[in-house]
């Protein structure tokens, strides 16, 4: 996942680098993003997310679709 | 010693110094065999809870921080951290709680950015994070993920 200054920048590096365009989140979005999944990592009972769970933290923030899809 | 005491400890120390515990730092710290704590990394990383680098077996990844330089720094907490991606840059502030902000580089042109996060939000509006790859495929390569 890597941070862009905009759209052309992104189809620029997908052109050059002959990779399929992916999807894009604003910095505000990713942000809610890693908050959730990562608010809990410094805790000792810490653990992984189930499948269920970590789709329900993409749902949460309206990532829904096939590429979002965790299977 | 769990496999729980091994994570937490690399977390704590990971965060007091910005930098990854080595397997005989974490075997002095936690006054265990350095084979123990190899063996409890082993099957840490078999439950992907962190990754191990391919030939030392030591800590590679402990998500969001990455044990070795990347295009990703943040700065929290009086430290420097280097994370894997974009998401975990912003995941190592969102972790720790605490205001932070990241320097990184545009993939395409080379121009220099950075995005400061105050009071639980990030200042910077222009920017656009790019995941390449559905989610499924996360983890089948996460080092290029």
């Amino acid at each position: 996942m890597l941070l862009f200054r905009d759209e052309e920048h992104i189809d620029r590096w997908c052109a050059h680098w002959s990779q399929p365009r992916g999807a894009t989140l604003t910095i505000e979005n990713v942000w809610r993003l890693a908050q959730r999944w990562y608010s809990n990592k410094m805790n000792p009972d810490w653990r992984r997310f189930t499948p269920d769970e970590a789709q329900g933290v993409l749902t949460g923030l309206e990532l829904t679709g096939p590429f979002w899809s965790l299977r | 010693m769990s496999d729980a005491d091994v994570r937490v400890q690399i977390y704590r120390d990971f965060i007091s110094t910005g930098r990854a515990p080595s397997a005989t730092a974490l075997a002095e710290t936690m006054g265990v065999a350095v084979d123990e704590i190899r063996a409890s990394l082993e099957r840490l990383a078999s439950t992907r809870t962190l990754a191990l680098q391919p030939e030392s077996r030591e800590i590679l990844f402990a998500a969001p921080l990455s044990a070795v330089p990347t295009p990703y720094v943040v700065h929290a907490r009086s430290q420097s951290f280097f994370a894997p991606c974009a998401w975990d840059a912003f995941g190592i502030i969102g972790m720790l709680k605490t205001d932070g902000s990241i320097e990184t580089s545009c993939p395409c042109c080379g121009e220099g950015m950075s995005v400061e996060v105050r009071d639980g939000a990030p200042l910077a509006h222009t920017g656009l994070v790019h995941f390449a790859l559905p989610a499924r495929q996360w983890w089948d390569n996460i080092v290029f993920t």
